[in-house]
């Protein structure tokens, strides 16, 4: 929906909104080859390791993405995690916390957040990344 | 046709089950003006309906003493798991604590289903945060005054002050738990079993079978966690059983991590049983593994419990506990018409614990229909497990709709909201640390506007929900506010404010 009109300035004081804490996680680290996957032949999601660190790598419609290996909440695996919102968010079966792919932020759980990792897609093979 | 109306209903034919009252056997209820006419058979009045349930179940309806109806564990649509799913009456068991009642009250009182206050001793109820629920900090103040003059103007509303049995803090909270319940008349109620994520040096749970006296009531009766009722060899504790002896209610509270079946099968075999079985039912394990209390009624019956000592666990037996037995839980006639209509199938099921150590069984409960103070529900279980009952998800991208429906009044107030939260820094960093302070200084804050401003309560909290959220969710609005990003939170509240109004 969109709403019409001019925003009236609000009662009080003028309200001053920074914009800092919005701004997108910017990506990090080099990308690295993950050892084992291919794009088509692995079946997905599937586990990978990344700086000494494993990970599950998920295929979404908007392509790669990898997640830490076990939710923040209970330590359940994410590999018995589902894909919902149209693949950008992960959900941990165990008690359905779920997770922003963006940017890895707990969506019905404050305070929880996941590590998100950036993968590509190149000469048939999987390259991933520290996304947040 | 709603029996509510005044109107006469004859249920004909279903067994009729009312353990308080020594039925147990195939006969007719009659409903009149939205209460219990008659159980027996007789001639049908002229003009009622007749409703022929021959081959179904039929008992007072049932209640759930354990259910996260309001707040950061509560549902868009608590009936969905209240009428919808058999259950006539249930309590809220910790979401609203003495500083959010005001807001429990005013938006829990459209419900159909009859929901009543487990109040918390914390200010702000239930936070929703395993990691923290054991932190004695968290407690606040716990104001006596204030406790003593709610009871006194809403004395009907509340049934049980609850508290946690858990973390590495000593007994101090029960005691003092314990002391409020006291000088409120009410009966204490205390979760067991730590988070498993915990592992405290001294176990709390111990400590609350030590404390409770008769009438008070211990939840998660088969959890797995640490603080078991259990011992290593599978047998009883004897401070559990001295518990039970006094005159302890021991409830079954499933919950998405408190019902062991390993623990389950061992204490039953012991003879160690629940006298009311509820569910927990909250956003985060209605999908699985609770479900709905059915599910965990079926749980009991695969344990090996007969179908009458499970319905009266859920109608006569928490009705005495809450001391409802003036309205709920039974078929005596002139009670309000709360009835459950269920049919027990043969077959191969599945029923999960909170370990996801799976039992087949042979036999399932299956709710079929409610009636409410007379008015007819249909049954339908799936209504509790839609998304959009239990996903509480902020509207980041876009404003909900109901943010057309505010009225000017409401905008106005939202504008000087912003305003006077923008003078405030505030953050939820992490779920270890939550500034329960913070929240009760966001939320005085919108008090004191709304009041200044004249504007009622159920409507400030509208005008805010209707920013951020898509469903009827409720949520104490200190907790909401600080789970929201600031400039985000401040940003909405102000395209809100200045939105002209559209037609509804």
């Amino acid at each position: 929906m969109t709403m019409s009109g001019t925003p009236d300035p609000p009662a009080g004081d003028a309200i001053a909104v920074s914009d800092a804490a919005a701004s997108p996680q910017t990506p990090s680290g080099s990308w690295q080859l993950l050892m084992g996957l291919h794009p088509e032949a692995t079946k997905y999601p599937a586990r990978a390791n990344i700086e000494g660190e494993s990970i599950v790598i998920f295929r979404t419609r908007a392509g790669f993405r990898g997640v830490q290996r076990s939710c923040p909440h209970m330590q359940a695996t994410m590999m018995n995690a589902e894909l919902v919102a149209n693949d950008t968010m992960i959900r941990c079966p165990l008690h359905v916390f779920t997770f922003r792919l963006s940017d890895g932020k707990g969506v019905n759980c404050p305070g929880f957040r996941v590590r998100i990792y950036e993968v590509k897609e190149e000469s048939g093979a999987l390259y991933g990344r520290t996304a947040n | 046709m709603s029996a509510g109306t005044g109107s006469t209903v004859v249920l004909k034919g279903a067994h009729v089950i009312d353990p308080g009252q020594g039925i147990d056997t195939v006969t007719d209820v009659e409903i009149g003006s939205g209460r219990i006419a008659r159980v027996g058979s007789g001639s049908v009045p002229a003009g009622a309906e007749v409703i022929d349930l021959a081959g179904a179940y039929l008992s007072p309806g049932w209640i759930d003493i354990h259910v996260h109806a309001y707040g950061t564990l509560g549902f868009a649509e608590p009936d969905a798991v209240g009428v919808y799913q058999g259950v006539t009456t249930f309590v809220d068991a910790g979401g609203p604590g003495i500083g959010v009642l005001d807001q429990f009250m005013e938006l829990m009182s459209d419900l159909k289903t009859s929901l009543y206050a487990g109040a918390f001793i914390r200010p702000m109820g239930l936070l929703g945060l395993n990691f923290i629920e054991g932190n004695v900090r968290t407690l606040g103040d716990v104001p006596v005054t204030r406790w003593i003059d709610f009871a006194a103007q809403h004395r009907d509303m509340l049934r049980y002050i609850k508290c946690n049995a858990i973390g590495d803090y000593g007994p101090g909270t029960l005691k003092l738990t314990k002391g409020l319940a006291q000088i409120l008349e009410l009966p204490l109620y205390m979760h067991i079993g730590e988070f498993q994520m915990q592992n405290p040096k001294h176990l709390l749970a111990p400590e609350a079978f030590r404390i409770a006296e008769a009438g008070d009531m211990i939840t998660h009766l088969y959890h797995g966690n640490l603080g078991r009722v259990i011992d290593g060899d599978g047998k009883v504790l004897p401070v559990v059983r001295d518990a039970e002896r006094r005159g302890v209610i021991l409830d079954l509270g499933f919950g998405g991590y408190n019902f062991s079946w390993d623990v389950a099968e061992k204490a039953f075999a012991e003879g160690l049983v629940p006298h009311t079985i509820s569910s927990d039912l909250q956003q985060f394990n209605v999908v699985r593994p609770v479900k709905s209390l059915a599910n965990v009624m079926n749980a009991m019956i695969r344990l090996g419990m007969n179908l009458s000592d499970v319905i009266a666990r859920v109608t006569t037996n928490p009705a005495r506990a809450l001391s409802l037995t003036d309205r709920a839980g039974s078929l005596k006639i002139g009670q309000p018409a709360d009835i459950t209509v269920f049919r027990v199938e043969s077959g191969e099921f599945e029923i999960g614990d909170c370990h996801s150590q799976v039992r087949k069984a042979d036999k399932q409960i299956v709710p079929l229909r409610t009636f409410k103070r007379g008015e007819p529900f249909a049954v339908d279980m799936a209504r509790g497990q839609d998304e959009s009952n239990w996903f509480l998800q902020i509207a980041e991208d876009h404003i909900p709709a109901a943010a057309q429906r505010l009225s000017g009044r409401q905008r106005e107030y939202l504008g000087s909201l912003a305003a006077s939260l923008s003078k405030v820094d505030w953050e939820l960093s992490s779920a270890e640390r939550l500034d329960i302070d913070k929240a009760l200084e966001l939320q005085d804050i919108f008090h004191k506007l709304r009041v200044k401003q004249g504007l009622p309560l159920k409507d400030a909290l509208r005008a805010v929900y209707a920013c951020f959220l898509d469903q009827a969710f409720t949520m104490q609005i200190g907790l909401l506010l600080l789970r929201l990003e600031r400039p985000f939170a401040l940003r909405r509240l102000c395209d809100v404010a200045g939105a002209k109004i559209m037609a509804a």
